[in-house]
């Protein structure tokens, strides 16, 4: 692999590294750790509806999974590196283990563009990458949800195949699936509710009031949408999100002052995330470079796209004024972009904090679906709100019991638990 | 600074965080809520430390969740077609209960509950009782729940059940019906919410206060020595629904706390006495059914309460052989619930403290009030005491002036005439009366006339047509061989109310006491007739009107001209005469 600033795998080692030195890990320890346990590497034969077959390749990667099942996301996007799926399987084992819920760290992918295929073409590929991977799945091995361009329906046609080779129903083999055949209430909401919920308690440390506080977005994808929903319900402003256009391969910045409409932008955006651009510049939003998302004159950034988003070239646009990055996106800040923000004294809420609502909902899913019996929205939202609330609180009051940064914070709070229960299984 | 950003916001430590009131959201705190809010400091300030240590007086520990997240509720769920239909009460109890409540405040309650193990009251706490500076006193719903199960999730389900049931009561049609006697419509209404801790006691599977009262400043009824400014106290055991709902209670005037009600005999005095009592039931509930405001509370019997060991503090016995009352529960007997330690003998300054409280509230509202509250007592001496302060009301009074004499009583066309009428003031634009047939009542029918009424009330009330209304026994009982069970929802379309007792029956008429709050507020004129009172109902004139609508146990009649209807509030007097 390639040791770039842009690889999040080295993005997520280096971390590591830091933290493994300040909890001062034995060698044997850090080479537990600071790769994955098992990877998968397969190839996925897709015939096209043209009759032509593309040859996918596919990866899952379980890092670590001591502290239970591994939970991972699948994501389809075309420049998907094995190197990406291990940076976000770790860091889902260090979110699971931060918000202390009983799951590894595992994730998976497919280089392929989903933009480019029909939906029963989608369909087929969902299906032949479950039963080349279905033997290391399942509810007690491995259980994978949506991320990046998968959705629910991919979710179910997953779980179908899987019950179709295992010959009996197991909805928690799969999460992230549509409400009324196994999925959660509130699992669509609970990565941008998760991180509203952590930007609360941050503006209230910092003795600030959500109606005084303006926003910036990266991203407008589902989570960042629900983010900015409840971000604005609280009582702030949203004045500018970003988004991906397709079409134009390109990213565009939309701007308005008094502050955006969630509702009417959230009516011109396609399902992938994507604002129609002229259909908003008509309803009155200025059309700006992505990159523009980050040199909003606002309170709060929001990067809730992809990784390696602020790097230690454009983190210099960031103003003066902002006071917290809330990371919705997993990776979105490289480490020297890390250490030159650090200097600067925002307050961030790193990944695995801020965007930890969604493993949580799915942990919430899976029990569900494992008893086959399911709560209000009421229910899982409250205890997402009290789990996130109580996290954020146990890495803020670390930081500042040990001088810490949050991220280093969050960081050392879940390697800590992952050691401890590998210790106590005996694997080190 | 508006009121409610006095306050401190929920920091999810309910009972262990510095402030014992607090505010979940940005919206309004609604009349109940901001009636506490105005007391609080004063109370807790001013009244409480003179009366250390026998009584610790208080706000009981609460949070408000303001009514920001009423507006979300309704927006995010779509419920204001629901909530505007004409589906019945228990349909929009359903639709409510089936919504989500908006996700930034389900934290909040999920980590309240997680920490709360006792019971709560969820009540109303609307933003037109506030505005309107007017009672909406027992329109909506207040829901108490045991919050005693182990499991947190059940727990959370419960409070979230509440919340919602709450919520539903904005729209439910006696809530409907009410504000269409005002000026208001259900747009203007919003409807915060108000967790509270229940003040009480844990007895086996019961919790309930030792002593519930409403005490108010001012005594439309002033019987005996009792003067109207000395205002009028009514006690019960157990929780407050036994006063406000039922209407029993033992009433007495803070000038003569030792005097007893002013019951015609001991027998009355007894058979009006209070038997049972409300409390939360801490058991399993007898019925899972989420969109019943009793859900989890029940009645019990006063020899539950002296197995608790607390009649010994409120109680006294019938003594059977001397046919008289006699202090204490050594001897055996029925036991009278007349609080006679506190009241005759001073276990506690109970009544020092309702005066200092009334004169108080008064002076912050520059208005004459209405105060409930909570008392538990230590359960070895009776004190130290906690009185928990619950609610205060402002109390509206018309200020006009009429005089009328004996002899107006007595006069020619005269339909109905009382020396014991409520209000003050003259109506003449009154032309529907709606009575229930003499001849056909029986106590035994009071709740099918109650339905019947309700029937007529809603097209007067929809038509702007004010009405008299003429019945039996007691108005608004809960007790249907007591008179007619009406919530004052069902008729609220009366500008007149004539109670009449039935000559073979005992009950004493509620003098408006179950609606006296709402018929003072609307200026609704009372008028109490029984059957030792030299003035009667002038039946034969109305059964000679022409009948609109005639059901089995109630007639309506339309007269050609409006009545002309007289009370004097300072005598009491009120006469109805016809052309």
């Amino acid at each position: 692999m390639k040791n770039s600033v842009c690889n999040p795998f080295v993005t997520a080692q280096l971390q590591f590294d830091r933290t493994a030195d300040w909890l001062g890990l034995d060698q044997s320890t850090r080479e537990l750790l600071r790769v994955p346990l098992k990877e998968f590497h397969v190839l996925v034969p897709l015939r096209m509806d043209d009759g032509t077959v593309k040859v996918l390749q596919g990866y899952r990667v379980i890092h670590n999974d001591a502290r239970g099942p591994a939970k991972g996301g699948i994501r389809f996007h075309p420049s998907e590196t094995i190197d990406t799926i291990r940076a976000l399987a770790m860091w889902m084992t260090w979110k699971c283990a931060l918000m202390d819920i009983p799951l590894g760290g595992s994730s998976g992918g497919v280089a392929c563009d989903p933009h480019d295929m029909r939906l029963r073409e989608q369909e087929r590929l969902c299906r032949n990458l479950v039963r080349a991977l279905a033997r290391n799945l399942g509810p007690w091995r491995d259980v994978p949800g949506p991320d990046i361009m998968t959705s629910a329906q991919h979710m179910l046609w997953m779980l179908d195949e899987y019950e179709a080779l295992s010959g009996e129903k197991v909805p928690g083999s799969i999460t992230g699936k549509p409400v009324g055949v196994g999925g959660s209430l509130g699992r669509k909401e609970s990565t941008g509710y998760g991180i509203v919920f952590t930007l609360r308690e941050a503006l209230k440390e910092l003795n600030v009031t959500p109606e005084d506080t303006t926003a910036s977005v990266q991203g407008f994808g589902n989570v960042a949408q629900n983010a900015v929903r409840l971000f604005e319900q609280i009582g702030g402003k949203v004045t500018c999100v970003s988004c991906w256009d397709h079409h134009e391969a390109t990213s565009y910045a939309y701007k308005k002052e008094s502050g955006i409409d969630y509702e009417a932008l959230a009516g011109i955006t396609d399902r992938f995330g994507g604002i129609e651009k002229e259909k908003a510049r008509l309803m009155g939003y200025e059309v700006l470079p992505g990159e523009a998302w980050l040199a909003q004159d606002v309170d709060i950034l929001i990067p809730a796209a992809v990784e390696n988003q602020l790097t230690e070239e454009n983190v210099g646009a960031i103003r003066p004024r902002v006071k917290i990055i809330a990371e919705g996106a997993n990776g979105p800040t490289t480490n020297e972009a890390d250490k030159l923000i650090a200097g600067r004294g925002i307050l961030v809420i790193p990944d695995i904090l801020a965007n930890a609502g969604g493993v949580t909902c799915s942990y919430f899913e899976q029990v569900q679906s494992n008893m086959n019996y399911y709560w209000e929205k009421d229910e899982v939202l409250g205890k997402l709100d009290v789990k996130m609330t109580s996290a954020f609180n146990t890495v803020l009051e670390f930081s500042r019991k040990k001088n810490l940064s949050m991220r280093d914070a969050a960081f050392i709070i879940a390697v800590a638990r992952v050691v401890e229960a590998c210790k106590d299984r005996g694997w080190v | 600074m508006s009121l409610q950003h006095a306050f401190k916001l929920f920091d999810r430590r309910f009972f262990t965080g510095a402030e014992k009131f607090t505010v979940i959201g940005r919206g309004s705190l609604g009349g109940k809520a901001h009636g506490l809010a105005l007391m609080k400091d004063i109370l807790e300030g001013q009244l409480a430390p003179s009366l250390r240590p026998e009584i610790e007086v208080a706000v009981p520990t609460l949070t408000v969740i303001t009514t920001e997240f009423f507006e979300l509720f309704m927006r995010q769920n779509d419920l204001f077609d629901v909530a505007s239909s004409s589906a019945r009460d228990d349909q929009v109890a359903i639709a409510f209960q089936r919504a989500s409540l908006p996700p930034q405040l389900v934290g909040d309650l999920r980590a309240l509950i997680e920490q709360v193990h006792t019971p709560l009251a969820v009540r109303s706490s609307s933003v037109l009782e506030d505005a309107m500076f007017e009672p909406f006193a027992s329109v909506y719903a207040t829901k108490m729940i045991p919050n005693n199960q182990v499991d947190a999730d059940t727990r959370f389900r419960k409070l979230v059940e509440a919340v919602k049931f709450v919520y539903a009561s904005t729209f439910f049609k006696d809530a409907k019906n009410y504000l269409q006697a005002t000026v208001h419509t259900m747009n203007d209404e919003k409807m915060a919410v108000i967790i509270q801790e229940v003040v009480g006691v844990r007895h086996g599977q019961r919790f309930y206060p030792h002593i519930s009262g409403v005490a108010r400043s001012y005594n439309f009824y002033p019987l005996g020595l009792a003067k109207p400014a000395e205002g009028i106290v009514n006690l019960a055991l157990g929780l407050g629904k036994t006063i406000v709902d039922d209407g029993v209670a033992w009433s007495y005037s803070p000038g003569y706390p030792q005097a007893n009600p002013p019951y015609n005999s001991l027998d009355d005095l007894l058979a009006q006495a209070q038997r049972e009592f409300w409390a939360v039931n801490m058991d399993l509930p007898l019925e899972y059914n989420p969109i019943k405001e009793n859900e989890h509370i029940m009645k019990f019997s006063l020899q539950d309460a002296e197995n608790d060991g607390i009649l010994r503090f409120i109680a006294s016995t019938y003594r059977a052989q001397d046919d008289k009352i006699v202090y204490g529960i050594t001897e055996s007997g029925p036991r009278v619930v007349d609080f006679a330690p506190i009241l005759k003998f001073d276990l506690i300054p109970l009544n020092r403290l309702l005066k200092e409280l009334l004169k108080l509230c008064e002076d912050t509202l520059q208005k004459m009030v209405e105060v409930e509250f909570a008392m538990t007592l230590d359960e070895g001496r009776g004190t130290p005491a906690r009185f928990g302060f619950l609610q205060v009301r402002p109390m509206v009074v018309s200020e006009a002036n009429v005089e009328l004499s004996l002899a107006e009583l007595m006069g020619k066309n005269v339909l109905a005439a009382s020396e014991s009428a409520l209000g003050n003031g003259v109506l003449g634009s009154i032309q529907d009366v709606v009575y229930v047939k003499p001849e056909k009542f029986n106590v035994h029918h009071s709740e099918a006339v109650a339905s019947e009424l309700e029937g007529l009330n809603y097209p007067l009330v929809e038509e702007g047509r004010p009405y008299l209304l003429i019945g039996f026994g007691r108005w608004g009982t809960s007790d249907p061989q007591a008179g007619i069970p009406v919530n004052f929802g069902q008729i609220c379309g009366a500008k007149v109310i004539i109670e009449s007792a039935l000559p073979e029956t005992s009950t004493m008429l509620s003098q408006g006491s179950h609606f006296f709050h709402n018929i003072t507020s609307f200026k609704v004129f009372y008028f109490s007739i029984s059957p030792s009172d030299k003035y009667t109902i002038d039946w034969g004139w109305l059964n000679g009107q022409n009948a609109v609508h005639d059901t089995e146990f109630v007639r309506h009649v339309r007269l050609p001209a409006p009545l002309k209807i007289k009370v004097d509030g300072r005598t009491g007097r009120g006469v109805i005469c016809h052309d």
